[in-house]
């Protein structure tokens, strides 16, 4: 049988917003909780977001979105993933948003979203429970 | 009803009982103040055993001024009601400022979106996703006659939130559109945030080397203290630091050491610390901690008294007030059952008020999910005005002075203060403590902690860790958008004001600009100049950084057109 890796998570900020407070806590917890996190940092686009989901071979990649930048790219990024057939990647997002846009951002493909107020334990068990790629 | 039904009925009447039962017995959860010092049940005469009223506290308006800077206080005026606008083009801006102005608010205040503070004009290729999205881009001389169009710039104070070195860029195109319009330098009230050494640690790293940020913020200081005495010309934000989750104590040492940065610059170019010191100016955060935050803001007065007068020899009393305006602190705000925030931000900014503060911004309660609706702005606006009409909270000066509890929290936060101020001075002063990102890793390992305080529930958020409830489906006094359209239109006029200007003049102004750089000159009336011959901000800046050895263009995309 083959050694169970640990999950592997890419979090990444998204053209310039540079809130990164919440990007950088939620990728030192998602460690403490066992996961392997590759912390991209600020200003990326969606490209260079997927491109190193692949190289990373990542089973989830969170999107840390807080300049009202999320309906603009959330669509580019999902297109990006589904081009080069990240089918079973996790894809969730956390940050600021209107109540009104979650439903938008689901339909537009992210699996989950967590807003400000977050607690920990919500999105360790959250991506503990759904990864698809193992 | 059956027997079933029944039984069920009287379960659960047992547990809901059962609770209340338990919420009359509560007690408080922590009994440690927001920053983690822990607090004694009641404070007495012994708390301050060695108190010299004169020395160490002493009446408001009155040297170490822990009671305030004026001796009427709000007596003499209101604190300014002055809420943050900035959305999508400037002509949208415009239309909100004018909007609160009808309203009652008292000051105007702008700030810049994420593009602008970038130094990217609107058709750079990062920026063209994002103009307008977090405030209001301003790219050319143009965009400034919008945003202040009709106006009348000697009657208002403006306050222009431009933090990073695109902060000259404003400051030119602000002069330049002001005296184009027959006002006086000397005339011109208001403010400029200007402190770009602390917006590396809100994300604009690129724009804000640590050498161009004292270099460029010190050219605004110094260029106002000659030619705009009735300006202030850097407003240093210890606000943003601590939404980056350090303590209210922390708060106030990194930003008196980065406050020194521009001080020492200005003292080594020669000025003399009475010319410039009366216009500095800070923003501050007021979290939840009412006592504690009124404490801070007592400590930082009486710090900044004894800092100017020991550290720096002011002699002016002016150069010893610690004036500040307040920003509500964004952070304590969640998307969970949103309208809790306006209970959230009333307390804050009562807690400014009893600090005694000069100027207010309060969140508007939609801040975790969007820019401000006209009705969350409306709301945040009226606010302020309840508290400063019907509370009595503007009758006496310093209300909380004099507390056992008070004025001995006060004492802990300066005593707190100077500690990590002396950590600084130990690592080499805030300039190294900078450039090892020794504040950095400070920053971030107070964020973990801050997350983990919710997650143990060591500190109470309702709606979060406590009294949660389903999420809601739509906020309720609905969601500010900014209009793609007018993004579009911003873009395409900045390509067509490209398309058709006097390029040879605009080089002329570029070279000067460069010229002016390379001598170690002020940048100011070049860049006035510059703005007049339609150079950009990308332009403008990206002029200035060249000379100092960085890419012309902070993300690394675009060539200059100059070379």
């Amino acid at each position: 049988m083959a050694k169970k890796r640990n999950i592997k998570v890419l979090v990444s900020k998204v053209g310039l917003d540079g809130h990164a407070r919440g990007a950088k806590v939620v990728s030192s917890l998602l460690k403490e909780a066992g996961m392997e996190v590759i912390y991209l940092g600020m200003f990326h686009m969606p490209e260079n977001i997927v491109k190193a989901a692949m190289d990373e071979d990542v089973d989830v990649i969170g999107l840390s979105y807080l300049s009202g930048e999320h309906l603009i790219f959330t669509p580019k990024i999902v297109e990006e993933m589904r081009k080069h057939k990240l089918d079973d990647v996790l894809l969730i997002a956390g940050g600021t948003f209107p109540a009104e846009d979650i439903p938008t951002m689901e339909e537009m493909g992210i699996d989950k979203i967590f807003r400000a107020g977050s607690l920990t334990d919500d999105f360790v068990q959250y991506i503990k429970d759904n990864v698809k790629k193992r | 009803m059956d027997q079933t039904n029944l039984a069920e009925k009287e379960n659960t009447c047992k547990t809901s009982w059962d609770d209340y039962l338990k919420a009359y017995y509560e007690k408080p959860s922590s009994l440690k103040s927001w920053s983690g010092y822990d607090l004694k049940e009641i404070y007495t005469p012994a708390d301050r055993p060695e108190e010299n009223y004169e020395k160490d506290v002493a009446d408001a308006g009155t040297y170490p001024f822990t009671r305030g800077i004026h001796a009427n206080m709000f007596r003499g005026r209101l604190w300014t009601k002055r809420e943050v606008v900035g959305i999508g083009s400037p002509a949208d801006t415009h239309a909100r400022l004018k909007y609160l102005s009808e309203q009652g608010g008292s000051g105007l205040n702008t700030i810049a979106d994420v593009t602008y503070e970038m130094g990217l004009d609107a058709d750079h290729p990062w920026a063209v996703n994002e103009v307008g999205l977090t405030g209001v881009n301003i790219t050319s001389i143009k965009d400034m006659e919008t945003l202040t169009k009709d106006i009348p710039l000697d009657k208002v104070s403006w306050s222009l939130i431009t933090a990073s070195t695109a902060a000259p860029v404003t400051m030119a195109q602000y002069i330049a559109v002001a005296e184009d319009r027959g006002y006086k330098l000397d005339a011109l009230r208001g403010s400029i945030q200007n402190d770009p050494i602390h917006f590396r640690y809100c994300g604009f790293r690129p724009a804000c080397p640590l050498d161009l940020s004292i270099k460029l913020g010190s050219d605004v200081m110094e260029f106002c203290t000659e030619k705009m005495r009735k300006w202030y010309y850097t407003t240093v934000n210890m606000y943003d630091l601590r939404e980056q989750g350090i303590n209210a104590p922390q708060e106030v040492a990194f930003g008196f050491g980065i406050a020194m940065c521009y001080i020492d610059e200005l003292i080594r170019r020669g000025l003399d610390i009475d010319d410039f010191a009366p216009r500095f100016t800070f923003y501050v955060s007021c979290h939840m901690d009412i006592f504690e935050e009124v404490a801070k803001i007592r400590a930082a007065r009486r710090m900044w008294a004894r800092l100017l007068k020991d550290k720096y020899g002011a002699k002016d009393p002016r150069s010893m007030q610690f004036r500040f305006a307040v920003h509500t602190a964004g952070c304590s705000l969640i998307p969970q059952q949103p309208l809790n925030n306006i209970v959230r931000i009333a307390y804050e900014a009562l807690t400014a008020v009893l600090g005694g503060v000069q100027s207010l911004h309060c969140c508007s309660y939609d801040e975790p999910m969007c820019l401000p609706s006209e009705k969350a702005h409306l709301q945040a606006l009226r606010t302020q005005q309840i508290l400063a009409y019907e509370t009595g909270v503007t009758n006496v000066a310093d209300p909380l002075g004099g507390s056992y509890y008070v004025e001995s929290l006060t004492d802990k936060m300066e005593e707190e203060s100077l500690k990590i101020m002396k950590q600084v001075e130990d690592l080499g002063g805030m300039e190294e403590a900078i450039r090892t990102e020794s504040l950095d890793r400070q920053c971030e390992s107070e964020a973990i902690k801050r997350q983990k305080e919710l997650d143990n529930g060591e500190k109470l958020s309702v709606g979060v860790n406590v009294f949660t409830e389903k999420q809601e489906k739509t906020t309720p006094l609905g969601v500010q958008r900014v209009s793609a359209k007018s993004a579009k239109q911003q873009i395409e006029e900045v390509k067509e004001l490209k398309r058709t200007r006097n390029m040879k003049k605009l080089r002329d102004a570029i070279k000067c600009l460069r010229d002016d750089v390379g001598a170690g000159k002020n940048t100011i009336p070049a860049m006035i100049e510059a703005t007049r011959a339609f150079g950009t901000t990308g332009e403008l800046l990206g002029t200035v950084r060249e000379v100092f050895g960085y890419p012309y263009d902070p993300m690394e995309t675009l060539e200059s057109p100059f070379n």
